[in-house]
């Protein structure tokens, strides 16, 4: 009997509790992004273009070429903006080219890699010297030999970034690719 | 009525709290960022309004106004340098590397500076922060050549110092060449530079360094 009360006492009061639960949803909604965007540091502006990376690779993740046949395969890569990067033929020998490699242990063979041809590019403060270098995007048309089967390869680029007044250490990122040899 | 006055004065309640918490969340990160940028006491580069070298940001480094961390470095022939041993002298401690377009472009003007200024007690420390492979003799021998090569072409007639890279903790991270600190003849960094500035800039921190 009281149990029947107090079932029939929260039917009478379901319309309200399904409204409060409402609201107390649509506040969390409200106040949630809100909380996450007020983020001081994920609202402030990097401090320093150094702590960025300034090249990624952007695809192919995987790959399917005849086994043991040299095959065109297309690495794409992006320059964030602002940066640069020299070249696989910068203008003077002591700049650092960029250059693609491929493990000799991973199953799969860089049999050649042709680079695309450098932009001139000039630093503000000296107009005279031009350097021969990467911006945006960019790809690398490489020929690959696979053994057969599956093979996981972290390919790697070597690289030195600059902007327009300083230059950044030499770097080399990981490319990594499922190349398939069928 | 009243129920519904209940239900209103719950929400209100509830909203309230959410608000409050909110707040709260965005107080606590805001202390939180405040103390991690304290504790890394990181440089930064400030937009320069002032003209200059024109959109190149200006450089704020933590060791400005405060002694120039100490160090010993060989030299190309293996001689032991040390920051310590310039004190009376202005110096600028200009890192640098031979894969550094920008400072290619500014060494011709450290030299003529130099010259400039060396009879009123200014010198330049040039500190490679090239890799050095310093377990694989043959290697190394090739780096410092390098390097050497490198100096001769560019007529760096003052002390080139090898491993800068290993003074990237007292020096800021050093996370991009060049990097200059200007030094006064009591060992305290009057001015910091990163990047390429005009040799006006140059000039004038070589002056504050000097004490002009």
């Amino acid at each position: 009997m009281r149990l029947a009360l107090e079932l029939r006492r929260l039917d009478v009061l379901r319309p309200g509790i399904c409204r409060l639960r409402f609201v107390l949803l649509l506040s969390a909604i409200a106040l949630l992004p809100a909380a996450r965007a007020q983020s001081p540091l994920a609202d402030s502006p990097s401090r320093s273009v150094a702590h960025g990376a300034p090249l990624e690779y952007l695809f192919p993740e995987q790959v399917t070429i005849p086994a043991g046949k040299p095959s065109p395969v297309a690495f794409h890569f992006r320059i964030a903006p602002g940066f640069h990067i020299n070249s696989h033929k910068p203008k003077e020998e002591s700049l650092i080219p960029t250059a693609l490699a491929i493990p000799a242990s991973s199953g799969v063979q860089l049999a050649s890699a042709t680079y695309p041809a450098g932009e001139d590019y000039t630093l503000p403060l000296d107009p005279t010297t031009r350097l021969s270098v990467y911006t945006g995007d960019f790809s690398i048309q490489a020929r690959l030999v696979a053994a057969r089967g599956n093979h996981l390869v972290q390919a790697s680029l070597h690289y030195q970034a600059c902007d327009k007044s300083a230059c950044y250490p030499p770097r080399t990122i990981t490319v990594p690719i499922d190349v398939i040899g069928n | 009525m009243k129920r519904n006055t209940v239900v209103l004065g719950i929400t209100l309640l509830l909203l309230a709290a959410f608000a409050w918490a909110g707040w709260a969340n965005w107080e606590y990160r805001k202390q939180a960022a405040e103390k991690r940028l304290a504790a890394v006491e990181k440089a930064e580069l400030v937009a320069d309004n002032n003209g200059g070298a024109g959109d190149v940001p200006h450089f704020v480094s933590p060791l400005t106004n405060h002694p120039a961390p100490d160090f010993t470095l060989g030299d190309l022939n293996g001689k032991k340098v040390s920051l310590a041993s310039y004190r009376g002298k202005a110096v600028l401690i200009n890192f640098w590397a031979t894969w550094c377009g920008p400072c290619k472009i500014e060494t011709p003007w450290l030299v003529e500076l130099r010259n400039q200024y060396a009879s009123k007690g200014f010198e330049i420390l040039g500190l490679s922060a090239d890799d050095l492979d310093l377990d694989d003799k043959a290697k190394l021998a090739e780096e410092k050549h390098e390097i050497q090569k490198f100096g001769q072409q560019m007529h760096m007639d003052y002390p080139i110092l090898i491993n800068a890279g290993s003074l990237d903790k007292a020096y800021d991270g050093l996370d991009a060449l060049p990097t200059s600190y200007y030094v006064d003849r009591s060992g305290k960094v009057v001015a910091a530079t990163l990047g390429l500035t005009s040799k006006d800039d140059i000039e004038n921190n070589i002056r504050k360094a000097l004490g002009e």
